[in-house]
């Protein structure tokens, strides 16, 4: 009568064990992995140890700039000569009811001028003049779409696979799948200003242990890392002679409970908070990075200083092993009618909230490739451009554009894809994606593999379902893989 | 690239199979038109050759004649003759399915199909159809599932203890028995495990010392009596409720009203409520106990789950079948132990719940809304203040009937002489004093010279449903007047502005207007006489002083209740209405009572007064008003003489008061006690709200697949007996709740297993069924099947009572063993799935932060109310819970997302949780709190420290070596401070406090 086979490959240990070792933390004895059916281990499973992906992947860390609110595709990486010559004509097939508001119907163009570039001849607006150089190593996806039309849900489903909340994020999963290459370090961090709309159900861990939740980090209050300081009066010492006791009495009463592994790992953690004190701070110190480095971000040119210092710290993070770093853009200069938590929203000023947004994140993002590279770590390292969807070829009022998850532009750069690629694309408006179109769940397939990880297999299973990032889609883009 | 996956709800092929075509020129059409593309553009998939690969997607082969009559999952992939009704039209024209996926095919040649199609789509390919997996779900044999049979009821002779049950397994595996816990060790599991909480070292000390065999027990009595339960176990159920406390989405809404279905579980199971009623409530309390803030916080369960704060049009459907999918795995998960979540969009893969029941359990919540109601927080209160305010105004009415019998006629006498004469004329409006006045949506306030002002809400604004008008959400104004004069000819209202009122009114919208629907008067005698009858007046507009274009003063007297006289571009100022009545009101023999109704659209009046003129057409509100007090004189004198019946000397009071100090006196006494009769105290509750459409099946759940409307139902294989509707004419969801609950025909046998496995779980830290939420085939099976059908069918046998059933299972020698571990049982049975120990367990993040609390001595043990954020020494049940903010603390120890149901904990252990026992500054605050607890005199005793220390702490005294280690560390601490000085040493005993929070034994409870 029923199907015993389950199609999903699932290979958790036992559930019992899995729940009552779940999330051991750092630095246990044992390596079983959760993910490769070690079944028979008894003894502890560090979740967050190294874990073999499933096969090679040549990426080892991500770093996503969220571009938030959602660019404009018409207006950042997807050229629409056709929507240039018809201003103001009624745009055929249009629907104004896409985003949140009403269209026009009537075709907006780009306010932006436009020049081709590199070996590619990408062709670039003028927001960009420093990500412009880059652009043989980016592989653009022009026709990325999903099904959600306003903010927190789109971001949602573009981080978790599918609409509704409470279910793990891309970050999470990975970490699940490949654990962590620093134990000294949280394996997945998001950098925030003004928290994004949908807050941190975009960084969700869902029904996923929470050694697999994500560090939020607020720029607002200089990333700083709760209760990492030691109390202003204590010394070095006092402390050290606080943990070792700790230590030695946890340990006599761990020994008489020789089947609670979790005893084992909360000795341990003690240990690894200790050197966490020491390891985030010296991370998250952008004064130990040269002038030159800091100028070539742009941390003090005070239209880019936040986003700047966003994507030095995620350099530093990626480098000291950190598996995904996920920098939500926040506002850039506090005049150009952008709102906080959506910075990228043009429902009514296109023009100057795409040019102040480009001022904020160009440089820094331009200079987070360069540093990259030079350090070698970008063959190691996706890069990932791109916001919760993109916006309407028509125009909302005068020169605003509305939300439309019908066809927008990312860009990924680094390890794994193939540079000055332009995969897929939208119409000849740059209203909705015709060819090669690209769901969220196929980009998480590819990301997944890109990291080792075959997306039908990396499930957990919650209330009776074994559970995938990519739902029950997803194909791994091939055509883009290097 | 997203491939829609062809599943439909009949797997079923309405096709003959393809006879051979004689027509060659169709063939032909194929073999050039058709052929070509299929090759190109469809086999990678769709094709023996795909399926060889692994390639095959929604089970269609499109390679072969036969592989395109067999359609695949979605069913007929055409209808020979009628491309307008083939599906494979629609996902050529990207019309609900996208095909190819890699981007849509030319006009011309999506034309060619349909052609192809409507020729007979003749097709001269060989190959067979290609056998397809299918399942098909049997109800019958689905029945045969452990979990879905009927509860085995308990012979008499089959009297067995938990222990016996668990002994039996025991020994069958050749484990042993564990010797009893010690008493520190029994009592400090038992209050942690009922309450939350440490016991204090008394508690410890007089258990320890107490030598009767009940000793235990009566410890456990006194806890479950205790409203600590109710928060400890509250929380439990509050899991598997998602709970939470905001919309979560876009801008995460927070619902003040929320927090009511929280104190209602916490209540309700300190009341040790029967589980079947706590279902029912949850699920229909609203309709059960229609005015009762219980029921409506009780359904708070339905509606807890997350909703988007912003919808859009393209988005607004799919987020209702979202809503009710959210209620359904609730339902589901929490009270049967089912996933339905999966089978909105294809039949259950592993349990037998075809689609048909997810979608007749939706169409029973199909008028289920979110949304908040007003409610009186306490209706008992309010019923007694009632009653005594009754009961305290019967002599106050006496003494004025007494008045009126034996004072007033010489008063009015004296009066009449000496004063009538000098009063002003009558003038042409008469401001008319109210008598009675009440509303749906405020309180109205009488002020002098007639003025009715607003006083307040009864019941707030209930969210709009897009398209519909909601029910119940309109203002009506009920107001009486009287008079005895006759001939009255006009009635007017004004609409006064006053600055307390939302942009100055004169309407209590948010944008000081208001819309008047109708206005109704109806005359009926005061003391009716024979052959006096109460008629309705018709009102003629005569004119308004303002009114918005196009929706004049007519609108509010033309019958119709959908056009309104509205004032809102034209609010913020004071206005009057003049109407004529059709023919003047001649007034009755012994006085008239005017009724006056007010329908508004929405919300009513800030300030209105109600006059009524004599003048024949008097057509303009220009002139003097004046009291109607004078006019009510004059009318009675002359109708009456000076023998009056006593009804109107009654009346005669109210009209005399302004002139007689006396008869003030004692009206107003009558007057001023009835104004200030009590109100209910109300509360916003977030619950259930009217609304709703009707639910339509949804082919692979998309809502722009609509196959038919679903009829109220239940899930067929809990079922026994005839097939079963839910009888809509009561309500569906009581009929869902009745059948729920049903242990001879409905779901009740799993209700019970799921609720009695739930309360052993967290007694023992598992569940005899390991996955609470999931009893289906995914689950795991019973550890001691019999063992829960014991515990279940005593559950139902004992009245569903929670109370009794946690009273069997802690007096039990399983519940009170010892943790301790013994080498030959762990190598049987390393994961302790026959309860050969007690397996220590970490406490939960709620339980932390309160023991901190409570060790520190400044644990606020205040129930219920709304909730708090955590600077609050309150139990961190009561801690807010808004979705996108939840409280670091909580999460760090694994308290789980609130958006799905979630029926067991992960127990974390990761550096951050040290990083906030050793540094954060609410453990250190509790850290010196604890100290200045054990060391109040901040003496220098550092032993006596030590030993109250572990009292507190961990209900045992320290041993020798954790002395002498503790006290080097004081030691150490205070020489780098200070030395042994009473504040070194005080320092260095808040560091030793500190420490035993570190510890895995503040955490960890053997």
């Amino acid at each position: 009568m029923f199907n015993y086979n389950s199609a999903g490959g699932l290979a958790l240990p036992h559930r019992r064990r899995f729940l009552q070792e779940a999330g051991l933390g750092f630095g246990s004895v044992a390596l079983a992995s959760l993910l490769h059916g070690d079944t028979a281990a008894a003894a502890p499973v560090d979740q967050l140890a190294q874990k073999p992906p499933h096969f090679p992947g040549k990426v080892k860390s991500i770093i996503w700039l969220f571009m938030t609110g959602g660019p404009s595709q018409v207006d950042t990486w997807d050229y629409k000569p056709e929507l240039q010559k018809r201003d103001g004509q009624p745009l055929a097939g249009s629907d104004p009811k896409t985003g949140f508001f009403t269209t026009s119907g009537k075709c907006l163009k780009s306010p932006f001028k436009w020049q081709q570039h590199g070996q590619s001849g990408s062709w670039v607006p003028e927001i960009f003049p420093h990500l412009s150089k880059h652009v043989d190593k980016m592989c653009f996806l022009h026709s990325m779409y999903l099904k959600q039309n306003n903010h927190a849900p789109a971001a949602i489903e573009l981080m978790c696979g599918t609409n509704r909340p409470g279910l793990p994020a891309l970050g999470s999963w990975m970490v699940y799948g490949l654990g962590t290459q620093n134990q000294n370090l949280p394996a997945y961090v998001v950098l925030h200003d003004t928290r994004p709309r949908g807050d941190d159900q975009i960084w969700s861990s869902g029904f996923l242990p929470k050694s697999y939740q994500a560090l939020a980090l607020d720029a607002r209050r200089k990333e700083a890392i709760d209760n990492l300081a030691r109390d202003g009066k204590h010394t070095d010492a006092q402390q050290r002679s606080q943990l070792d006791l700790i230590r030695q009495l946890n340990q006599e009463h761990a020994d008489v409970r020789p089947t609670q592994a979790d005893l084992a790992a909360r000795i341990n953690s003690y240990e690894l908070a200790y050197r966490m004190q020491m390891a985030a701070p010296e991370a998250l110190d952008l004064t130990r990075e040269s002038k030159k480095t800091h100028e070539l971000y742009g941390l003090n040119t005070l239209a880019c200083s936040t986003f700047a210092r966003q994507c030095l710290l995620a350099r530093r993070l990626v480098e000291r092993g950190v598996r995904f770093v996920q920098i939500f853009a926040g506002k850039g200069t506090s005049t150009d009618g952008s709102v906080n938590d959506v910075p990228w929203d043009c429902h009514t000023e296109l023009d100057t909230n795409h040019r102040s947004c480009g001022l904020h994140t160009d440089q820094p993002a331009a200079a987070l490739l360069a540093d990259l590279q030079n350090r070698g770590l970008l063959d190691s390292t996706l890069v990932i451009w791109g916001g919760e969807f993109g916006r309407t070829s028509d125009s909302q009022g005068a020169k605003g554009r509305d939300h439309n998850p019908n066809g927008f532009t990312i860009w990924l750069a680094g390890a794994g894809v193939k540079g000055g690629l332009h995969y897929g694309a939208t119409d000849d408006f740059g209203y909705k994606a015709t060819q090669n179109k690209v769901h969220v769940n196929d980009l998480h397939a590819t990301l997944l593999h890109l990291l080792g990880l075959d997306h039908t297999k990396l499930t957990a299973r919650f209330n009776g379902r074994d559970f995938r990032l990519t739902d029950v889609g997803g194909e791994v883009l091939k055509p883009i893989l290097s | 690239m997203k491939h829609p996956l062809f599943l439909g709800l009949v797997v079923s092929c309405l096709l003959a199979p393809v006879g051979r075509s004689a027509d060659n020129d169709g063939k032909h059409f194929f073999e050039t038109k058709i052929r070509p593309v299929l090759v190109d553009k469809c086999y990678s998939c769709h094709s023996v050759k795909a399926r060889d690969a692994k390639k095959l997607k929604g089970q269609l082969y499109l390679d072969s004649a036969a592989g395109i009559a067999a359609g695949g999952e979605s069913g007929a992939v055409l209808v020979k003759g009628k491309s307008k009704e083939s599906l494979l039209m629609k996902a050529l024209r990207f019309d609900g399915m996208e095909m190819p996926p890699s981007g849509k095919l030319p006009e011309t040649v999506i034309d060619d199909f349909a052609k192809w199609i409507d020729m007979g789509a003749p097709d001269p390919r060989t190959g067979d159809a290609v056998e397809k997996p299918k399942r098909e779900i049997s109800i019958d044999e689905g029945k045969k599932w452990w979990a879905f049979q009927p509860l085995r009821p308990v012979p008499p002779a089959y009297t067995k203890t938990i222990d016996q049950y668990i002994h039996e397994a025991q020994k069958a595996k050749g484990l042993t028995a564990n010797k009893p816990a010690g008493r520190e060790k029994l009592i400090r599991r038992v209050y942690f495990d009922l309450i939350g909480l440490p016991p204090s070292e008394e508690q410890v000390a007089a258990f320890v010392r107490d030598p009767s065999p009940t000793a235990f027990e009566k410890v456990v009595d006194e806890l479950l009596a205790s409203p600590g339960y109710g928060e400890r176990w509250g929380r439990h159920w509050l899991d598997v409720a998602r709970f939470a406390e905001s919309g979560g989405y876009e801008f995460d809404g927070f619902r003040p009203g929320a927090y009511h279905y929280r104190d209602w579980v916490i209540r309700a199971l300190n009341a040790d409520m029967p589980y079947t009623q706590f279902v029912r409530m949850q699920l229909a309390g609203d309709v059960l106990e229609p005015d009762d803030i219980e029921g409506a916080a009780a359904t708070g369960f339905l509606v807890a789950g997350p909703y988007p704060g912003q919808i859009t049009a393209k988005t607004v459907e799919r987020i209702r079948y979202d809503q009710l999918d959210d209620m359904l795995m609730t339902i589901g998960g929490s009270m049967l132990g089912l996933t339905l979540g999966c089978v909105r969009c294809h039949e259950h893969k592993y349990d037998p719940i075809p689609q048909q029941d997810y979608y007749a359990l939706a169409a029973a919540l199909a008028k289920t809304v979110h949304g908040p109601r007003t409610l009186d927080l306490d209706p008992t209160v309010t019923r007694q203040a009632l009653t005594k305010h009754a009961a305290d105004h019967a002599p106050l009415v006496a003494t004025l009937k007494a008045f009126a019998a034996k004072d007033l006629p010489a008063r009015f006498d004296a009066w009449r002489k000496t004063e009538l004469a000098k009063q002003p004329d009558t003038p042409r409006w008469q401001s008319l004093e109210p008598v009675t006045f009440v509303a749906d949506r405020a309180f109205l306030k009488e002020l002098p010279t007639g003025i009715l002002a607003f006083d307040g809400t009864t019941s707030p604004a209930q969210r709009r449903q897009r398209g519909q008008r909601p029910v119940g959400t309109d203002e009506h104004y009920r107001l009486t007047f009287h008079t005895h004069q006759k001939n009255l000819t006009s009635l007017r209202l004004d609409t006064l502005t006053e600055k307390s009122l939302p942009q100055r009114g004169p309407g209590l919208n948010p944008d000081g207007g208001f819309q008047l629907a109708e206005v109704i008067v109806t005359a009926r005698p005061l003391h009716p006489q024979a052959n006096e009858a109460a008629m309705v007046v018709k009102l003629k507009p005569v004119s308004a002083a303002f009114a918005d274009e196009g929706q004049p003063l007519a609108n509010a007297v033309d019958g119709k209740p959908g056009t309104v006289w509205m004032v809102r571009a034209t609010a913020k100022k004071d206005n009057a209405a003049i109407f004529d009545f059709e023919r003047p009101i001649l007034g009755f023999a012994n006085g008239t009572e005017l009724f006056v109704e007010l329908k508004f659209r929405e919300m009513g009046l800030g300030r209105l007064r109600v006059s009524v003129s004599t003048e024949p057409a008097p057509a303009t509100w220009a002139g003097d008003t004046a009291p109607q007090h004078v006019a009510e004189l004059r009318a009675i004198a002359a109708a009456h003489g000076a023998k009056m019946p006593s009804n109107v000397l009654e009346s005669l009071a109210r009209w005399l008061a302004p002139f007689d100090a006396e008869t003030a006196t004692v009206f107003h006494a009558v007057r001023d006690h009835a104004a200030a009769a009590p109100r209910p105290k109300l509360v916003e509750v977030y619950t259930t709200i009217n609304g709703g459409q009707d639910v339509f099946f949804l082919r692979r759940g998309e809502v722009d697949a609509k196959n038919g409307k679903a009829e109220p139902g239940i899930v067929q294989v809990l079922h026994r007996g005839p097939p079963k509707k839910l009888d809509v004419a009561t309500d569906a969801r009581v009929a869902l709740a009745d059948w729920m609950t049903d242990v001879d025909y409905g779901a009740g046998p799993l209700l019970a297993r799921v609720i009695a496995n739930r309360i052993w779980q967290h007694h023992f830290g598992d569940g005899l069924v390991g996955t609470p939420n999931d009893f289906g085939v995914q689950g795991e099976k019973p550890t001691h099947p019999e063992l829960l059908e014991h515990l279940a069918a005593e559950l139902v046998r004992g009245g569903w009572k929670l109370k009794a059933l946690h009273k069997t299972i802690l007096l039990s020698a399983a519940y009170r063993q010892s943790h301790e571990i013994t080498e030959a049982n762990r190598k049987l049975d390393p994961d302790n799935l026959y309860l050969w120990h007690f397996k220590p367990r970490r406490l939960e993040a709620e339980t932390i932060r309160d023991s901190l609390l409570a060790i520190g001595g400044n644990l606020d043990a205040k129930l219920y109310g709304p909730s708090v954020l955590d600077n609050s020494t309150r139990r961190s049940v009561y801690l807010r819970v808004k979705r996108s903010e939840l409280i670091p603390i909580m999460t760090l120890f694994d308290a789980p997302e609130p958006t799905q149901s979630i029926g067991e904990r992960v127990v974390t252990t990761v550096p951050t949780q040290a990083l906030a026992l050793m540094n954060s500054p609410f453990v250190r605050q509790q850290a010196e709190k604890f100290a200045a607890r054990i060391n109040p005199t901040k003496s220098v005793d550092v032993d006596a420290a030590i030993d109250r220390g572990y009292r507190a702490a961990y209900g045992r005294a320290p041993t020798e070596g954790e002395r002498t280690k503790m006290r080097t560390f004081i030691d150490q601490q205070r020489t780098a401070t200070g030395g042994a000085t009473p504040a070194a040493t005080h320092a260095a005993i808040v560091e030793f406090c500190h420490v035993l929070f570190c510890l895995n034994e503040f955490v960890y409870v053997d």
